[in-house]
């Protein structure tokens, strides 16, 4: 049993967290924006190499280097979006889908050429659990998981209490009626896009604090954080984090009944599953 | 022998152009037509290359396979399992709209990838299937690349005539009013679903043949051919350029996305050594900056779909985006 | 429409040939590897170790009356549809006499049938381990100076028993050499008694293999062999497995013997890893290749630096006893490195010209080993275990 919980639900749930601040970003803009961000994940690892640059620059700590990753890879988001984005608003969405594509292609590249291809890790050697009455936990898995529901909590407080999280979620229930009512869309779409970049920057530390850095870590996290989406239902935040948790301890929990080379197609498996059977998700989202 | 040398290089760009035409051409009847945004067409492509490949080898120990089948019995069970294979991943999606459609079928590519790559009996799984036969394989470098041409130029030519009949037939014109307009063909009393079947396996069917026609080509199919990467993306941007509706875009579209993807790779050798590595990477930069480009500029590609009747009066997109919002 | 298509195809096929045709005097060898893909953190290195041999031999002497080898470097993207592209356009284009590479199996199949095959260019591939690269009809033109996964598999299996590990678990990455490496490894070990506790294959780039491992350390083994890339989820999982304590000792073929590892998780945890790779009998030519592979500012423990680097100097030496002849290349490469001759080791350029030129036979002995095809292109490979040492890899015991 204590087993069962270090190697497989421990590492789920920290996994699950890590999908779960992608997912967040991509359900935001899944419902705001209105289309699927195939970007996303090599945004997250964009984050990931910004924070790396920071520590092995100047050698500050990775936590310390975290908020600022953060603060760049929103700037980033939102460039993109003014260069790359914006002039599809008024398109079919298909098209925005194809140049997120696109986009997602030219981030990768040029963190190759930065950084290169190696793994990198923000830390050398390293480093074994703590051992909390049987239960094995790294300090960083705890706060992996503590900051996924900081931030979770954050955002849940900005989106509900605040006007301009008001405004986000008029703009993802009816753009149009929003603008009658005085919302400026594009200041909330500048808003989504620094909250998605923040996010993105999140989930690629996170992973790469838990394993490597690699040029390829968020694209192969795509998959799981669009999975973990749908199954909690577009546009709900509370869904996302339960999409992600159920998705990461899927995953680990798999290797129990399947080979282990089809660990990969667990996140696949069940985002097949909500399709065909609730589309909505688990928390009733939308269907766009 | 330089001019030797030109004219083999050119033959294989266009036996490679020829063999991701038809891989475009199936991706316009299932986009360009039915609106159906497969983004996993690696999948088709690596099943038509193995079902091809396992039918047409000698036996071996531990493997299904070894039937040693013709090569063109080969080819049409190709396209045949691939069309088993869509008919079920279009009923489970049929209702989906299209992002959701496109991260399922990516998702469907990644799993039959990764059972291509694991099972053993089936595939011979990482280690793929080698010794395929290849028609006129034996004649010396320059017959026998001119011969492959031959016959894949024919293929694409008999494919370029079936589907612009079927584009210009009462069908294809119903499947263009279900794209358009899904409320009043729905109201019409069209059956909405079984046309997008038919055109989803329709078109997976020249996937299937473009993958055999790979695995013949190099007598071998390992599983890092369906990578995603020129599988599936290369030929979404293949139709966006070329002109997504459009039959003879999709083939320019191949012309002109596969010189240019051959082309910067010389661009990059041309470089010192140290830079030649990392310039590597800027290929895909490149790629992708030329989809962004065609997007921005041109994104009803360079031959844009040809409106047949009269044109409708607020012209192409407008229209048609609140259409699909609805 | 019809026109601009055709200029732009014209145009663009044109620019293609005047990119190919310069420096037509040198000769030119082909350097075609995974630059971008699923082992572009490996190629780099692999690259280098080829252009270290190019430059030892430009430096002394050339080919022939001195000519210079030119390189021509190549992208296979580790599939076979960049393979092909990119090997049928250094060999028509560029016009090589001579390939160092692919270096994934399946690419360098696809490339082998389509191209080098037909136009018969020799091939060389310092890492395709693939046992099917064996069976190609290939006339004679292909070879590899990286040992069939078989052997390697087999001589650890024979090693580890002989160590007195009789019960291990096997993780191996899913793809053609995890899969060939474990195999092989799995059909000597259990075929002399030892006994395999779990055999389990898993993908690359996941986060977390936890799962992985506890379902392979439920038989009770304290052994690990791990079949995979030190740089890529090797490493993940040799981090995970020392983090969690799973296992005691682990054990790697010649891809976990990289420097990511040592770099990423300290020598000073690496006590009980050992990893296998491919030696020569004289390990004085491996050495020689050390020194000269760091004075260059390559790292010696990088994976398949030393086949790479085999592969190029064999090519030079079968270049020059061929006399420019291309229909001859195959004959010459074996009568380079047939056994019987005078030994060449790496960097020894100007002594092989010399005897090439007055009819003394030579035989090249690698710093991967010796290098003597047998009738299939195949080498049967040396191999040495190695452990960590600080921050390098050390000789610890031949293999059998």
């Amino acid at each position: 049993m204590i087993d069962l919980i270090n190697f497989y639900i421990v590492p789920g749930l920290v996994l699950g967290s890590i999908y779960a601040l992608g997912a967040i970003g991509i359900t935001l803009v899944f419902s705001i924006l209105r289309f699927a961000h195939l970007a996303h994940g090599d945004l997250a690892t964009l984050g990931a190499f910004i924070a790396f640059a920071i520590v092995s620059g100047i050698g500050a700590s990775p936590w310390a280097a975290l908020p600022f990753a953060m603060i760049a890879t929103a700037i980033v988001a939102v460039g993109i979006d003014k260069v790359f984005y914006d002039y599809l608003k008024e398109r079919p969405k298909i098209l925005t889908v194809m140049a997120s594509l696109g986009m997602a292609l030219m981030v990768r590249s040029v963190i190759q050429v930065v950084w290169g291809v190696d793994s990198e890790s923000y830390a050398r050697g390293i480093v074994r659990p703590e051992n909390y009455f049987g239960i094995r936990l790294k300090d960083r898995e705890i706060l992996t998981v503590l900051a996924m529901v900081v931030l979770v909590v954050v955002l849940q407080l900005f989106l509900q209490k605040t006007k301009w999280g008001k405004a986000m979620r008029a703009m993802s229930d009816n753009p149009d009626l929003a603008r009658l009512s005085g919302v400026d869309n594009r200041l909330v779409t500048i808003m989504t896009w620094s909250i998605v970049g923040g996010l993105c920057a999140a989930a690629g530390f996170f992973l790469g604090i838990n394993s490597e850095v690699r040029s390829m870590m968020g694209w192969n996290m795509l998959l799981p954080m669009f999975a973990a989406a749908i199954l909690g239902g577009v546009g709900r935040i509370e869904g996302a984090v339960l999409g992600g948790l159920i998705v990461g301890l899927a995953e680990e929990l798999s290797v129990l009944i399947l080979p282990s080379e089809y660990k990969a197609a667990m996140a696949f498996a069940i985002l097949l599953f909500m399709l065909v059977v609730r589309p909505t998700g688990l928390l009733r989202g939308k269907v766009l | 022998m330089e001019i030797w040398g030109l004219l083999n290089y050119a033959i294989f760009m266009a036996t490679f152009i020829g063999i991701y035409a038809l891989l475009s051409l199936g991706l316009n009847i299932q986009w360009g037509l039915g609106g159906l945004f497969n983004a996993g067409i690696a999948g088709f492509f690596g099943v038509g290359a193995y079902t091809s490949a396992i039918l047409t080898t000698q036996p071996v120990d531990g493997r299904l396979g070894g039937f040693d089948l013709p090569i063109v019995i080969g080819w049409i069970s190709a396209m045949i399992v691939a069309m088993l294979i869509a008919w079920p991943i279009e009923k489970i999606c049929s209702r989906l709209r299209s992002d959701y459609l496109a991260i399922a079928t990516i998702g469907i590519a990644e799993v039959i990838r990764l059972v291509i790559k694991s099972e053993d009996w089936l595939t011979n799984s990482a280690r793929g299937i080698t010794q395929v036969p290849r028609p006129f394989g034996d004649l010396p470098y320059f017959e026998s690349q001119l011969a492959y041409l031959v016959i894949v130029v024919a293929l694409v030519i008999v494919a370029y005539v079936l589907i612009e009949r079927q584009l210009k037939s009462p069908w294809g014109r119903m499947m263009r009013a279900i794209r358009d307009n899904e409320p009043a063909a729905r109201a019409m009393g069209k059956h909405i679903e079984s046309r997008r079947q038919e055109a989803f396996i329709f078109g997976a069917a020249f996937m299937g043949l473009g993958g055999a026609l790979f695995a013949h080509l190099n007598r071998s199919i390992t599983p890092e051919a369906i990578d995603p990467m020129v599988a599936t993306f290369l030929i979404w941007i293949m139709l966006i350029l070329g002109g997504s509706g459009n039959n003879r875009g999709a083939i320019l579209g191949a012309v002109v996305v596969w010189i240019i993807w051959s082309f910067t790779e010389i661009l990059t050798d041309q470089l010192p050594h140290e830079y030649a590595i990392k310039a590597k990477y800027i290929r895909i930069f490149l790629i992708g900056l030329m989809l962004q480009l065609v997007l921005r500029f041109r994104p009803e590609g360079l031959l844009p779909e040809p409106q047949s009747g009269t044109p409708m009066p607020s012209e192409a997109t407008g229209q048609k985006t609140k259409e699909r919002e609805a | 429409m019809k026109n601009f298509k055709s200029v732009l195809v014209g145009g663009l096929l044109a620019a293609t040939a005047l990119a190919g045709s310069a420096a037509a005097d040198n000769i030119k060898v082909g350097i075609i590897g995974g630059i971008s893909g699923p082992i572009a953190a490996m190629a780099p290195a692999m690259v280098d170790s080829a252009q270290l041999a190019i430059s030892q031999v430009n430096e002394q002497g050339g080919i022939g009356d001195g000519q210079k080898i030119d390189v021509v470097l190549g992208d296979s993207a580790c599939n076979p549809q960049n393979a092909t592209d990119s090997v049928t356009k250094a060999v028509n284009v560029s016009g090589i006499v001579a390939l160092v590479g692919p270096h994934c199996s399946g690419a360098t199949i696809a490339a082998a049938n389509s191209v080098t095959i037909p136009a018969g260019i020799l091939l060389i591939s310092p890492s395709a381990t693939s046992p099917e690269v064996t069976s190609l009809d290939d006339k004679d033109t292909v070879f590899r100076t990286v040992p069939s996964d078989d052997y390697q598999g087999r001589a650890l299996a024979r090693t580890v028993l002989g160590n007195g590990t009789k019960k291990v678990a096997v993780t191996y990455l899913n793809n053609d050499y995890g899969k060939g490496l474990a195999e092989s490894f799995k059909a000597e070990f259990a075929g002399n008694g030892g006994e395999i506790t779990d055999f389990a294959a898993h993908e690359e780039g996941k986060a977390s293999y936890r799962s992985n491992l506890a379902e392979l350390a439920k038989g009770g083994a304290d052994t690990l062999m791990i079949f995979d890339y030190g740089d890529g989820s090797g490493l993940t999982i040799l981090r995970q497995a020392l983090e969690n304590g799973f296992f005691e000792n682990f054990i790697g073929g010649d891809g976990m013997k990289s420097d990511a590892p040592i770099k990423e998780l300290g020598g000073e945890n690496l006590s009980t890893f050992l990893a296998s790779s491919p030696v020569g009998e004289k390990s004085q030519s491996l050495e020689i290749f050390n020194e000269a592979f760091k004075a260059a500012g390559g790292d010696p423990d990088a994976i398949f630096v030393t086949t790479s680097y085999d592969a190029t100097f064999l090519t030079a030496l079968a270049l020059e006893k061929a006399g420019g002849d291309k229909t001859k290349m195959s004959a010459s490469l074996r009568d380079v490195s047939n056994g019987e001759g005078e030994a060449i080791l790496p960097g020894e350029w100007e002594k092989a010209k010399k005897l090439i030129s007055e009819g003394t036979a030579i035989d090249y002995k690698g710093a991967a080993g010796d290098q003597n095809f047998d009738e299939k292109g195949d080498v049967p490979g040396t191999y040495a275990l190695f452990k960590v040492s600080g921050d390098a890899f050390e000789l610890v015991s031949e293999m059998k």
